[in-house]
């Protein structure tokens, strides 16, 4: 039996730097994984939502179904989602994808649809009397009018779903939550501090990453203030 | 609760179909990329890591993959999804018996390695899964007590306790009350005094300390509790054979990886891996914070396992 190592890591410090430089790779991949699976689930989120909210403007009927299933969604326990999905998807990244989609749903479209609804009826009206179809006027004037709405409800998608890929830690798709996961079954501080800073590092910055798009995409509403 | 029964829905929904109930009867397979996983404690992501490292020796490509628990990745290693895992015998086969007769089914896991393999290989076969041959090590629950404490009262077993007549206040999980291995074996086979059940948790940091503090006498914990001595605790051994034999077994999907040469390569385990090695081994992960690959690596090198 030999003596334990006397080291940081040994004596389980909660800031240890050879914790950072003995698992570095372990922490890069991690992170990579972090920021494929909230970047793929927030992009199809999108692709999903932007429809949805478009059909429930155009439709009134369509607003109080869209509206209620996915917020009923968005109540699912995530560990009760990843294993209701986990029939259809095995044990893969699609699942833990499928599942932040399907949670990104009710902030995006909620918020997208606001944005649709608070476009100034005459503002439309203007646009139909130049001559837009119901096409164009969506595109040129509805949308992006509807930016500063839809784009508050995507930083917080995309927040929620930074915290929400740990979940994905049951089936090993989780990424920094793979090693909280790891880490809080064995009292390991150094790796759960780590992985948890890390974790708020990548929301903030994917949160400031957002206000800034938002900001070069709706030029009119700082020109308006200057 | 409510989580729970999405799990066993989860996982009723899996397993063989009957379109492709052929992989139970089909010849044992041998493919050549191999998935090993790792239930997510310590001890289950070293045998996993030895498997890798056993098999990528043996020429097959491997990679890992950690799931949460059992109600998991069990359906994903009758589906091929997963390949090998590493599993405790007794419990994997109440596990299984549950699943398949219900969670009122009478256990069939017991304190006989011969009895409790051979009901796991009846629950595993027609599920597509290959048990493969238990080795030396164990991972039992075990009742320890402070060093003190069994000097003073010359106690080495659970025998030994019970003839003592001390009443004993056991550290342990809430459910141990009901298990017969806990509370009620040890009142009916030991005739040990157990006054109370101290709930909190089974071998966790704040249990040992309430034995090493005189709080609690005993403690219940597992055989590869490395940690012991850290508190000054010693095992009393389980004289009457009241645990279930929780042998290591590496459980195989029998169409993908049922073959000789898995067999071969995980088997070479089974003469070298003891409890004793296994605790310490836990112990380089958990208190050292050694890291799980490097622990399995260095052990099978100085046993002569991999080159």
């Amino acid at each position: 039996m030999t003596a334990p190592p006397d080291d940081c890591l040994a004596r389980n410090e909660w800031i240890c730097g050879e914790y950072l430089s003995t698992r570095r790779h372990i922490l890069l991949d991690a992170v990579a994984q972090h920021l494929q699976l909230t970047a793929v689930s927030v992009l199809f989120g999108l692709a999903v939502a932007v429809p949805l909210a478009v059909l429930a403007r155009r439709w009134g009927l369509a607003a109080g179904p869209v509206l209620a299933a996915t917020t009923v969604l968005y109540t699912v326990p995530s560990l009760a989602m990843f294993s209701l999905l986990l029939p259809v998807y095995g044990l893969s990244a699609a699942l833990v994808v499928a599942g932040l989609v399907l949670y990104s749903l009710t902030l995006l479209v909620r918020n997208i649809l606001a944005g649709l609804r608070a476009v100034p009826e005459e503002t439309r009206q203007a646009a139909r009397g130049m001559g837009y179809g119901p096409v164009r006027l969506l595109l040129t004037v509805e949308l992006p009018l509807a930016l500063p709405a839809g784009m508050a409800g995507l930083r917080i998608a995309t927040v929620s779903a930074v915290s929400l890929v740990t979940v994905g830690a049951i089936v090993g798709f989780g990424g920094l939550g793979n090693l909280i996961y790891a880490g809080m079954n064995t009292y390991f501080k150094a790796q759960v501090l780590t992985a948890s800073v890390l974790c708020v590092v990548i929301a903030v910055a994917a949160d400031l990453l957002l206000l800034a798009v938002q900001r070069l995409m709706t030029p009119w509403t700082r020109a308006g203030r200057g | 609760m409510l989580t729970g029964a999405f799990f066993l829905l989860a996982g009723c929904a899996t397993g063989p179909s009957l379109e492709n109930r052929g992989s139970v009867t089909a010849p044992p397979g041998d493919s050549r990329h191999l998935v090993v996983g790792s239930a997510g404690f310590t001890e289950s992501d070293l045998l996993a890591q030895m498997y890798a490292l056993l098999l990528k020796q043996a020429g097959y490509k491997t990679s890992m993959i950690t799931v949460a628990n059992r109600e998991l990745y069990e359906p994903a290693l009758e589906s091929g999804q997963i390949d090998v895992v590493p599993e405790y015998a007794a419990t994997f086969a109440d596990w299984l018996n549950a699943k398949t007769h219900g969670a009122d089914a009478r256990p069939v896991g017991s304190p006989d390695l011969g009895t409790t393999m051979t009901a796991l290989r009846a629950l595993a076969t027609p599920r597509g899964l290959t048990v493969l041959d238990p080795g030396r090590a164990v991972d039992q629950n075990a009742f320890a007590v402070s060093a003190a404490y069994a000097r003073e009262h010359h106690l080495k077993t659970l025998g030994d306790l019970g003839r003592s007549g001390l009443p004993v206040r056991l550290a342990a999980g809430d459910e141990c009350v009901q298990r017969p291995y806990c509370e009620p074996g040890l009142k009916k086979t030991y005739g040990i005094d157990v006054v109370a059940v101290d709930p909190k948790g089974v071998g966790t940091t704040q249990a040992k300390q309430a034995v090493r503090s005189g709080r609690d006498q005993m403690v219940l914990t597992t055989t590869t509790d490395a940690t012991l001595d850290e508190f000054g605790l010693v095992l009393l051994d389980d004289d009457k054979h009241l645990q279930n034999a929780d042998y290591i077994v590496p459980v195989v999907n029998r169409s993908r990886a049922g073959g000789e040469g898995v067999t071969k390569a995980l088997g070479k385990l089974n003469d070298v891996l003891t409890t004793a090695d296994l605790a310490s081994l836990n112990r380089q992960v958990d208190s050292w914070r050694r890291l799980p690959e490097d622990v399995a690596r260095t052990y099978l090198r100085d046993k002569g396992l991999l080159t």
